[in-house]
């Protein structure tokens, strides 16, 4: 049955070639090492993402007086709702934490300079679309938490004269966070994001593809020879082949991405649901303590921090357009972070203050 | 490019240092807002008793309030004397409802607004009646304080309290009728908040068990230990109800974990098979 299947898709589709040429003739460097599987832990983090995000979908009601209710009804009464439900949590976390670190190794073994410009654009813009995600998904529960970390997390634009309040109220739907909002987040969260993020990480492994995966620069030469006034796509004949070697440390590092999401689970499952998140949201009771999620902390915190509101927001503006451009404004040849220690010093500077902004805004 | 995005982070940044404000409107526009946990509405009643200008003896009534059960569940200056606490003008205006301070024998009325039924069996007690005959019978505030009313427990039946005005013996007998069923409640309490702090709901269940403690405590009102004793299985029914519920939920709460601990130790069962099984070109 299963021959007759496969050749009935050869005829059709070309199995084998596609399977040869994609898998086991595609060649990866030696110098590969698992710190480059983190872009496929991140596609199996989002894949995840989506199933857990169906399940709950089924149950979920988008509206003020009935969101906190039927989350509880997930969490207590549907089968198995609670384990998809803390999957859905834990994973969000999970995957912008993998793509952070992702970024991160990208950044340290040099992967975004030329021609991986427009890679790095890519992967940078789905981690902000990710904190978009994060931004959406924590208010549909329309507990105290969700609701007052969003209106904390979306007054930020406030800081701009002139336009800031209007995108404010463009993000609620009017003055404050309301059934409105919800509604916006929900379509965003649901609707609107998944297919933009979607399209774009095919774009980004078809980059990845076409130009060829980075070899890591630890203790070998710079790849790229000068000038690159043509398209070349870099292979590695004496490379490994993609499947098994390279495909069984990827499935490796999702098993251990797994792992850790049911460590999680299972010893700290108030870790991202605290009790405020079982608190039904009220518009009219402030919480003492309230921040946004970790990952907005730092941003939190600095805007906490520098007394005039307009320069804060400019500068993490400033910081988003160096994020996203830094292929273009990093043009030395050499990609070994160990030979500029300048950098290198930079780089682990803004590391820091990023971790302490973090653990400070808390 | 690197001039380009050097020219635009300077033009981007100069008006911004030009036109932001500095530290104090940072703080009243984004510090002080109520999401950053500032204060939202000001209340008049608590700016006025808070003030130099007030006498000692009602200055006093905030702090004390603040300490309150009340204060805990939001029950403000206004939810008990009335009046507008947000203009000062009319704050203490009659129109608007305002109270002021309750007569000695108006105090069970003061109070019975929001607690009805307990005001109910309160006036066909011996401590009602004897208000009602004498003038001189214990109102609320004799055994629950006034402005720092404490959450209402067992211990307020005391010996120094209740032999202000009679001897302990008859009061003594009431809190031995009452032990049992308060205990109970008080386990279930601390259940819930167990619950609560392993992120379950449940505030169903705590109302369940609020105003079965309702109950219970406005039948103690009538101050008839016979009517305590013959009601008291009813609702330690009640109160066993809450406790199965609690226990299943529990139990839900223990499978949920060996579950999850079966699927960690799943994957990372699988994470050292697929380790094993890595292979590199030399195999």
């Amino acid at each position: 049955m299963a021959r007759r299947l496969k050749d009935w898709l050869e005829v059709r589709i070309g199995l084998d070639d596609l399977i040869r040429t994609q898998l086991t003739e595609y060649r990866v460097p030696n110098t590969i090492n698992l710190l480059s599987t983190l872009g496929f832990v991140v596609l199996a983090g989002y894949i995840i993402q989506v199933v857990s995000g169906i399940f709950l979908l089924i149950y979920y009601v988008p509206h003020p007086e009935h969101a906190f209710r039927s989350v509880q009804s997930i969490m207590s009464s549907v089968p198995y709702g609670w384990l998809f439900r803390q999957i859905h949590v834990v994973g969000s976390n999970l995957l912008i934490a993998a793509l952070i670190l992702h970024m991160l190794t990208v950044f340290l073994m040099g992967n975004y300079k030329r021609p991986r410009e427009m890679t790095w654009i890519s992967g940078a813009v789905l981690l902000l679309l990710a904190l978009v995600f994060g931004l959406s998904g924590y208010l549909l529960p329309w507990s105290q938490l969700s609701y007052w970390a969003t209106t904390v997390a979306t007054s930020f634009p406030t800081a701009f004269p002139f336009f800031g309040d209007f995108v404010t109220k463009v993000l609620r739907g009017g003055e404050n966070v309301s059934g409105i909002t919800l509604g916006r987040f929900f379509a965003l969260h649901i609707a609107i994001l998944p297919p933009i993020f979607l399209s774009l990480m095919v774009f980004h492994i078809f980059l990845v593809r076409r130009i060829g995966i980075s070899a890591t620069p630890f203790g070998v030469e710079d790849e790229e020879k000068r000038p690159l006034a043509q398209y070349i796509k870099k292979t590695y004949p004496d490379g490994n082949p993609f499947y098994p070697y390279f495909f069984q440390k990827e499935m490796l590092m999702v098993m251990v991405y797994c792992t850790v999401m049911f460590f999680i689970i299972t010893f700290m499952p108030t870790l991202f649901l605290p009790e405020a998140a079982n608190t039904p949201a009220d518009p009219f009771k402030t919480p003492a303590h309230i921040g946004p999620e970790w990952y907005f902390l730092a941003q939190y915190q600095m805007l906490r921090l520098i007394p005039n509101k307009f320069l804060g927001i400019s500068l993490q503006i400033i910081l988003v357009g160096l994020f996203l451009s830094w292929p273009f404004l990093d043009t030395y040849k050499e990609k070994n972070l160990r030979k500029r220690p300048v950098l290198r010093g930079i780089f682990l500077l803004l590391l820091a203050i990023w971790v302490v902004l973090m653990f400070w805004g808390r | 490019m690197r001039h380009l995005f050097i020219l635009l982070m300077m033009l981007f940044t100069l008006p911004s240092i030009a036109s932001g404000g500095w530290r104090e409107e940072m703080e009243k526009a984004f510090m002080s807002a109520p999401w950053a946990g500032g204060q939202g509405e000001s209340d008049v009643c608590i700016e006025c008793h808070s003030s130099e200008m007030m006498k000692p003896a009602f200055l006093a009534v905030v702090d004390e309030w603040k300490t309150s059960w009340h204060f805990q569940n939001n029950i403000s200056c206004h939810d008990c004397h009335g009046g507008d606490p947000k203009d000062s003008a009319i704050a203490m205006s009659p129109q608007r409802g305002f109270l002021g301070t309750p007569k000695y024998l108006q105090v069970p009325e003061f109070c019975g607004k929001c607690h009805i039924g307990i005001l109910k069996n309160y006036l066909e007690s011996g401590h009602g009646k004897a208000l009602k005959a004498s003038g001189k019978g214990p109102n609320c505030v004799t055994c629950h304080g006034a402005h720092n009313i404490q959450k209402a427990n067992i211990d307020i039946i005391n010996e120094q309290r209740c032999s202000k005005c009679h001897s302990y013996e008859r009061a003594k007998i009431m809190k031995q009728a009452l032990f049992l069923t308060e205990k109970k409640i008080g386990e279930l309490e601390s259940s819930f908040g167990r619950l609560k702090k392993q992120g379950v709901f449940t505030e169903e269940g705590e109302r369940t068990l609020f105003s079965t403690q309702a109950e219970f405590r406005t039948l103690f009102h009538t101050v008839d230990v016979s009517l305590v004793k013959e009601r008291s299985d009813d609702f330690t029914r009640k109160l066993s109800l809450i406790e199965k519920e609690i226990q299943d939920t529990f139990v839900e709460l223990r499978f949920r974990k060996n579950f999850s601990t079966f699927m960690m130790l799943l994957f990372a069962g699988m994470s050292v098979v697929t380790l094993l099984l890595l292979k590199t070109p030399r195999d």
